[in-house]
C-alpha cells in the first residue's frame, strides 16, 4: 500500500510517483501522512515537505498552498517548490542574508509583510538543503 | 476587329481583378481601374507591376508574420500544458458547477490586445453577451471585468454600464504566476461575487480553439452547496485543518483557485491567439500567391496588347504611305 504524491505548481509538475511516508507542514503544526490516511484538506504554510520512499527521506521547500488528502492519493498544489538537492547551498545562504537585511531595512507594514514572506521563503530552502543531511 | 478584340480584353481583365479577393490596399485602386479600360487603349503595364509589388510585399509580410506566430506558439505551449494538471485538483474536490444558480455573476473575458487573429476575439465576446442573457433576472445583477483590449472594444460598444473593471497590456511582459495572481488580488478585492464565469479560447490543437467557461464559486455559495449534496457534498467528508475556521480555509481556497484557473486561462488563450494568428496570416498569404498569379496573367495579357497595338500603328502607317 503506498501514497501516490503529486506535487504541483503554476509552472511544471514537480514530483509524481509514489512514496511511503510524508510530513507536511500546515498552518496548525506538521502532519505526517501514511497510507489510508483519513480525507484531509489542508492549507499548506512555507516550509519543508518531507518524502520518505524506502528508508530513504528527501526534502523540497513549498511556499505556501494547499493539500489534498484522498484515498491514498495526496495533490499539494504550491505556488512554488524546489527540491531539496537541486538548491545550491551558498545561493540559498545568501538569499537568506540579503532577506534578513530587507526586514531590518523595511519600514510600512508593507514592505515589512513582505520582507516576512521572503525571509520565510529563503529559510524554507536553508533548511532544506539541511534536511537531507 | 483589333480595336473590338482590345475593348473585349479590357473587361476581361477588369473583371478578374475585382472578383478577386480584396486586399484593402488594392481596392481603392481596382475601382479606379473599372472606368479606365472603356475608350482608353491600353492600361499601362506599369500600374499592373506596381499592384504586383505591393501584393508580393503583403505576402511577404504576412508569411512573416505566421513564422514569428508559429514561433511565439511554440514557446507558449509548453508552459500551458504544464499549468493545466493545477486546476483539476480543485475540480475533483469541488466538481465544477457551471448551472450554479448565484445572485451575483462576474464575468471575466479574457481576449488579446493586438488583431489580425482569426474570430478568437469575437466568439468570447458573443458567448460572454450570451452568458449575461442568461445569467440576466430578477434581483440578479452580472458583472463584466475584461481583460484586452480587443473585448473591451467590443464590450464598451453596449454593455458600458456592466463593465466592473478592464485590463489591459497583459502580454507585455513574459505571462508568470506572480503576474496572475496580483491581478486575480486585484478582481477579488473590487468585485463582489458569488460565481465568478471566466470566459476563454482553449487551445486543443493548432487549429481548433473551442471557447471554454470555467466557474469558481464563492466560499458562501460552496457552503451551501456542500449541505444540499452532489458533487460538493464530498466536501464535508473531508476533515479541514490548517486555520482558524471552514470558512477561513474555504475562502483561501477559493482565492487559490480562482488564480490557478486565471492563470491557465490566460496561457491557453495566447496559445489560441497565436493558432489563430498562425492560420490567419497562413490564409492570407495563399490568397496574396493567388492574387499574384492573376495579376500576373493581366500583365502578360496587357503587355501583349500594347506589343498589338505598336505593330499595328506600324503596319497602317506604312500601309498609308504606300497608298
Amino acid at each position: 500500500m503506498t501514497l501516490n504524491l503529486c506535487v504541483l505548481t503554476p509552472n511544471r509538475i514537480v514530483w509524481d510517483s509514489e512514496v511511503k511516508e510524508i510530513i507536511l507542514s500546515t498552518n496548525s503544526g506538521q502532519i505526517g501522512v501514511l497510507p489510508n490516511h483519513a480525507p484531509i484538506a489542508t492549507a499548506v504554510d512555507i516550509g519543508i515537505l518531507r518524502i520518505r520512499l524506502n528508508d530513504q527521506w528527501l526534502t523540497m521547500a513549498l511556499m505556501g498552498g494547499f493539500a489534498r488528502i484522498g484515498n491514498n492519493e495526496i495533490t499539494v498544489l504550491v505556488n512554488d517548490a524546489e527540491k531539496g538537492s537541486d538548491i545550491d547551498p551558498q545561493e540559498a545562504q545568501q538569499t537568506l542574508e540579503i532577506a534578513e537585511a530587507n526586514l531590518r531595512k523595511a519600514e510600512g507594514r508593507r514592505q515589512i509583510i513582505e520582507a516576512n514572506l521572503a525571509l520565510r521563503r529563503a529559510r524554507a530552502r536553508v533548511e532544506a538543503i539541511n534536511g537531507i543531511s | 476587329m483589333a480595336m473590338a478584340s482590345l475593348r473585349r480584353e479590357g473587361r476581361r481583365f477588369a473583371a478578374p481583378l475585382i472578383s478577386s479577393q480584396p486586399i484593402t490596399a488594392i481596392r481603392s485602386s481596382l475601382i479606379a481601374e473599372e472606368q479606365a479600360p472603356l475608350g482608353i487603349r491600353s492600361i499601362s503595364t506599369q500600374v499592373v507591376r506596381n499592384r504586383m509589388k505591393s501584393v508580393k510585399n503583403i505576402q511577404k509580410i504576412t508569411k512573416a508574420m505566421k513564422m514569428v506566430a508559429a514561433s511565439k506558439l511554440r514557446a507558449i505551449q509548453t508552459r500551458a500544458e504544464n499549468s493545466r494538471g493545477l486546476w483539476q485538483p480543485f475540480t475533483a474536490l469541488l466538481g465544477d458547477a457551471p448551472s450554479v444558480d448565484a445572485k451575483k455573476n462576474v464575468i471575466v473575458t479574457i481576449s488579446s490586445d493586438k488583431g489580425l487573429c482569426g474570430g478568437i476575439n469575437s466568439t468570447s465576446v458573443k458567448i460572454s453577451k450570451a452568458i449575461h442573457k442568461l445569467t440576466a433576472g430578477p434581483e440578479k445583477e452580472t458583472k463584466y471585468v475584461i481583460l484586452g483590449e480587443k473585448a473591451k472594444a467590443q464590450l464598451i460598444r453596449d454593455s458600458k454600464k456592466d463593465i466592473e473593471l478592464s485590463i489591459t497590456e497583459l502580454q507585455k511582459n513574459p505571462l508568470n504566476y506572480t503576474q496572475v495572481s496580483v491581478l486575480a488580488d486585484d478582481i477579488l478585492k473590487n468585485v463582489e461575487y458569488d460565481a465568478l464565469r471566466i470566459i476563454f479560447n482553449k487551445f486543443h490543437s493548432v487549429v481548433s480553439f473551442l471557447p471554454t467557461m470555467s466557474t469558481v464559486l464563492s466560499p458562501e455559495v460552496v457552503e451551501r452547496e456542500a449541505e444540499s449534496g452532489g458533487k460538493l457534498g464530498d466536501l464535508d467528508s473531508y476533515e479541514i485543518e490548517g486555520g482558524e475556521t471552514k470558512g477561513e480555509i474555504l475562502q483561501n481556497l477559493a482565492e487559490f483557485q480562482f488564480s490557478c484557473v486565471l492563470f491557465n486561462a490566460v496561457l491557453e488563450n495566447a496559445c489560441s491567439e497565436q493558432g489563430a494568428r498562425m492560420s490567419a496570416m497562413d490564409s492570407s498569404s495563399r490568397n496574396a500567391g493567388e492574387m499574384l498569379d492573376r495579376l500576373t496573367l493581366t500583365y502578360n495579357r496587357t503587355r501583349q496588347a500594347s506589343i498589338t497595338t505598336e505593330l499595328i500603328e506600324i503596319i497602317s502607317g506604312a500601309s498609308a504611305l504606300e497608298g
